[in-house]
């Protein structure tokens, strides 16, 4: 098929779900095409951090500039996807208080309000951390839910005229002299063909950047990291709670909805499709948080999981692309002589709408036209449903749920379905709160083929899917087996290969998550 | 308080030497933290499904005795296995029966929509084995949503309708709040009204195994009575009800018989002298109540009821703190995919052939204690559908071997 556009986006993650509503916001045709679903790479795979800036306050002011300024934007645009939890940056004895001493100096020089709390202070407001700290610096850090903020972004980019061409993915560009004239893609799931012309090539594929340019034979330097995080079957504390110390491994503990995500770990990977959690990281997470909020030694574990940050190398010369360290915005007319061809990478989930800004204004810019960024005035819709845990639990005993966990509503389900676009049973999963409470979807999985049968949108034999659920879901599971998670592990296989009978598909590795 | 034997957890296994040893006349102590987990999976009872339905149990199952000396059904033999299981069907006289058809096991539906192996048949479950001979109508409950009878008639290639029952306040039901709703004559009476206005050439009804708690069979003749077809129960996800029905009948005849109930009492420690154990305690802080006995008997069953523990380096009992046969270290406990037989299952607890626990070395660890249930080591109770088989005849053995001492 041969489509049309303006500008191409590639990569549905938060930044480009952001481009695509940016541009359309200022009138400019926009398609965005992604090789998954959308939040299939790191901007489904992190903390929920919505960070003040303050952890990078010490090394990178000016990446913590842009937090903050994003913070505040992100809490009038998008409250419904936030949680203003404060956060707490926590001094324990052997980290000293030299660092403490800067870390507050340079929150007053980048303007993010830090208070000084004593030690009697901090554990009068988080209880359960340890009581060997010293003090403890509060800060606006907040919890954030990337699925809601990410779908926000692209529904109302939608509604202002963007297309989205899900699970379809860039194999080759047509380029012409000193432009890419198209680019040839095919639908990974039903295998269609297409031919994309437009006059802009956005490459937001995050950790993918280098492996899109080198389809049009160019490369760029990345450092792929690693980072492993848990999920505790409760939450842990009211607030973010930060290791007051440089950046390291294992020292953030993040309350998102009714889990606490603890992390993170920092491994350089050559391969961009691993996400395997190692044990060593594991051990790793326990015992550096463990050090903060000591009952983490007993928690349930329900789920460890990794992202990749799409980190960029800088280049030997110095290079004025880069906006800051933050992220990096390529203009490869510059660069590389192609005159039509944008890479946006690096960056926080934070500091997406920012990248989206700076890119569109560049679009903006090549197309020598004069039209304002709005996406920091412009609030993103709530959707109909309740978002967050305190509204949801407003609506306990009220309606039926799928989700028993995270009490997501059979109503709402039927909602997502109906949108339709849903291309595989996993984009299901990531429109909704199901399979992210305690039971990592244990029980509303079953639930949701049931339905699927009801709406008669499912008609074959559908337990291939649950196995492909149940092997996807075992990844995350398999490496936090031990303490209390045996008991809810014999409790599923008990239902699963007990009750039900299930066994191993045959084409187990290939395909699981269709 | 003394008694002649204390049996620590509730399960199958437990309340079978309860009653063992409440039939010989002893005085009988079944004490438990929870009430076991008879509730959670059992609804039919597995001897070993991994028979294939062709061959007649007895005969697989004398060979895996052969080739399986270390698994407990190995260590009892076939004639203790069917004296066990005799045992146990003389607890469940007609008309609610456990029954094999032909002495091979069959396969029972499930709420999954799969086909699963097993060897004794409860009577409300019987008609199901015939699903694919018989013309179907399976029949699910608005709000109840473990059971999609669309889904189930998909699979299963006949036809599938949910019944909205009643204006329910709630808008969800449990399979025990349905089972209970069943027991009402009422709900009875419409649900079969509702079901005859649905039903068209279909022989066979298939329905969630919410068929009442206390008299199923009952249940079901007078629905059948009135619809003219035949009812058959199809298990379901936890709560299973039929599990319920097998933890009630065992609880009301032990306590007719003066067995002593005590759930929700945690072992917190136990008492001992030398190779013996003398007492068991309760904490209930404050309050500490100690019991002591002559005999004890261990079903506390594995991670999930409690009877294993594990920190990340190894496997423990935490109540005598008894050898546990170990599967490696921690990376080996689990497979690459979820569906492979993981060898954390084999571990559990080393015995003799009288189920008293042993060490690596066979040395006995104690004199008066007997371990029985899936605690024990060298069986895969999953992969093989052996669970309820292990728990009736190493329970029933276990008070046997205790009695007889």
């Amino acid at each position: 098929m041969d489509l049309k556009t303006e500008v191409l986006v590639i990569g549905g993650g938060a930044t480009g779900a952001g481009i695509a509503r940016d541009l359309s916001l200022r009138g400019i045709p926009a398609l965005l095409i992604e090789k998954g679903d959308l939040l299939s790479g790191a901007s489904g795979r992190n903390h929920g951090l919505l960070h003040s800036g303050a952890r990078y306050v010490v090394s990178d002011p000016e990446a913590a500039r842009e937090c903050i300024a994003e913070n505040r934007i992100l809490r009038k645009i998008a409250p419904h996807c936030l949680e203003e939890t404060d956060g707490l940056f926590v001094s324990l004895p052997e980290d000293g208080l030299d660092f403490r001493d800067r870390f507050i100096q340079a929150c007053q020089e980048t303007t993010i309000p830090a208070k000084l709390l004593s030690r009697e202070e901090t554990l009068g407001l988080e209880p359960d951390l340890n009581p060997a700290l010293l003090s403890a610096v509060k800060v606006p850090d907040g919890a954030i839910d990337p699925f809601e903020l990410v779908l926000a972004n692209a529904k109302d980019a939608e509604v202002h005229g963007a297309t989205f061409l899900l699970h379809t993915e860039v194999t080759s560009f047509l380029v012409n002299g000193n432009k890419v004239t198209a680019a040839f893609a095919k639908d990974l799931l039903h295998g269609e063909e297409y031919r994309i012309e437009a006059s802009y090539f956005i490459n937001a594929t995050g950790a993918w950047a280098d492996n899109l340019l080198k389809k049009v034979g160019l490369c760029l330097p990345m450092a792929l990291s690693k980072g492993s995080m848990l999920i505790t079957n409760q939450r842990l504390s009211h607030r973010v709670i930060n290791r007051c110390r440089p950046p390291s491994n294992g020292d953030i503990i993040v309350p998102n909805h009714t889990v606490s995500i603890l992390g993170t770990t920092s491994v350089r990977l050559e391969d961009v499709e691993c996400f395997e959690v190692m044990p060593h990281e594991v051990s790793l997470l326990i015992d550096e948080t463990s050090k903060m909020l000591p009952n983490i030694r007993e928690a349930r574990l329900i789920r460890a999981y990794a992202g990749i940050r799409p980190l960029f190398q800088s280049e030997e010369k110095d290079d004025d692309r880069a906006i800051s360290r933050g992220f990096v915005l390529i203009d490869h007319e510059m660069r590389d002589g192609l005159n039509n061809l944008i890479t946006i990478t690096g960056g926080k989930l934070v500091t997406y709408r920012l990248m989206a800004e700076k890119t569109v204004d560049l679009i903006c810019k090549k197309l020598n036209i004069d039209l304002s960024c709005s996406t920091h005035l412009k609030p993103l819709t709530k959707r109909d449903h309740p978002c967050s845990l305190k509204d949801r639990l407003k609506t306990l005993g009220s309606m039926e749920t799928l989700c028993d966990c995270e009490l997501v509503g059979i109503e709402e389900v039927i909602e997502v379905l109906k949108e339709g676009k849903l291309k595989s049973f996993q984009d299901i999963l990531r429109r909704t709160r199901l399979t992210k409470g305690t039971c990592q979807g244990a029980f509303c999985v079953h639930r949701l083929l049931g339905l699927l049968h009801d709406l008669g949108m499912v008609k074959e034999d559908s337990n291939h899917i649950l196995k492909g659920f149940l092997e996807e879901r075992w990844k995350g599971i398999r490496p936090i087996l031990w303490g209390s998670a045996l008991k809810e592990e014999e409790l599923i296989e008990g239902i699963y290969k007990g009750i039900f009978n299930l066994k191993k598909s045959k084409e187990f590795g290939v395909g699981s998550s269709e | 308080m003394h008694y002649d034997l204390i049996i620590i957890g509730m399960g199958l296994s437990g309340l079978m030497a309860a009653r063992v040893a409440a039939e010989a006349g002893k005085k009988v102590l079944i004490i438990g933290k929870g009430m076991g987990c008879l509730t959670l999976f059992s609804n039919t009872i597995d001897l070993l499904g991994k028979i294939p339905e062709t061959v007649k149990l007895e005969d697989g199952l004398s060979q895996w005795i052969h080739d399986h000396p270390d698994h407990p059904y190995g260590k009892m033999g076939l004639e203790k296995i069917e004296e066990a299981l005799s045992s146990f069907n003389s607890f469940f006289p007609p008309p609610y029966t456990f029954q094999s058809k032909n002495g091979t096991n069959s396969l029972v539906p499930t709420a999954a929509g799969t086909l699963r192996p097993t060897y004794l048949i409860p009577s409300t479950m019987m008609k199901g084995i015939s699903l694919k001979k018989k013309k179907a109508l399976i029949i699910g409950f608005q709000g109840y949503k473990d059971f999609y009878a669309r889904r189930l008639a998909d699979l299963f290639n006949c036809r599938g309708i949910t019944l909205s029952l009643a204006e329910n306040p709630q808008k969800e039901m449990t399979s025990t709040a349905l089972a209970r709703l069943m027991e009402q004559p009422f709900l009875r009476d419409l649900f079969s009204a509702e079901v005859k206005k649905q039903i068209r050439d279909e022989e066979i009804i298939g329905l969630p195994a919410v068929l009442g708690v206390n008299d199923p069979t009952k249940i079901r003749k007078e629905i059948e009575k009135k619809i003219g077809a035949s009812l058959f129960e199809i298990p379901v996800p936890p709560p299973s009800i039929p599990g319920l029905r097998i933890f009630n009948r065992f609880k009301a005849r032990l306590l007719q018989k003066g067995v002593t109930f005590l759930s929700g009492h945690p072992v917190t420690k136990v008492v001992l002298k030398g190779n013996r154990c003398e007492k068991i305690e309760v904490s209930h802080p404050p309050i500490t109540n100690s019991y002591s006995a002559d005999r004890f008997i261990l079903a506390t069953g594995r991670f999930l009821g409690g009877g294993l523990i594990a920190d990340r380096l190894r496997i423990l009992e935490p109540i005598f703190n008894l050898p546990v046969a170990q599967p490696g270290s921690q990376e080996k406990w689990f497979e690459g995919s979820f569906f492979d037989e993981h060898p954390i299952h084999r571990a559990g607890i080393l015995t003799d052939v009288t189920l008293r626990p042993v060490d690596e070395r066979g040395n006995l660890s104690f004199e008066n204690v007997w371990v029985a249930g899936t605690i024990l080591s060298g069986h895969h109770y999953l992969h093989e559908k052996s669970r309820e088989g292990i728990e009736i005849v190493t329970g029933y053995w276990a008070a046997r071997n205790a009695m007889r001492q």
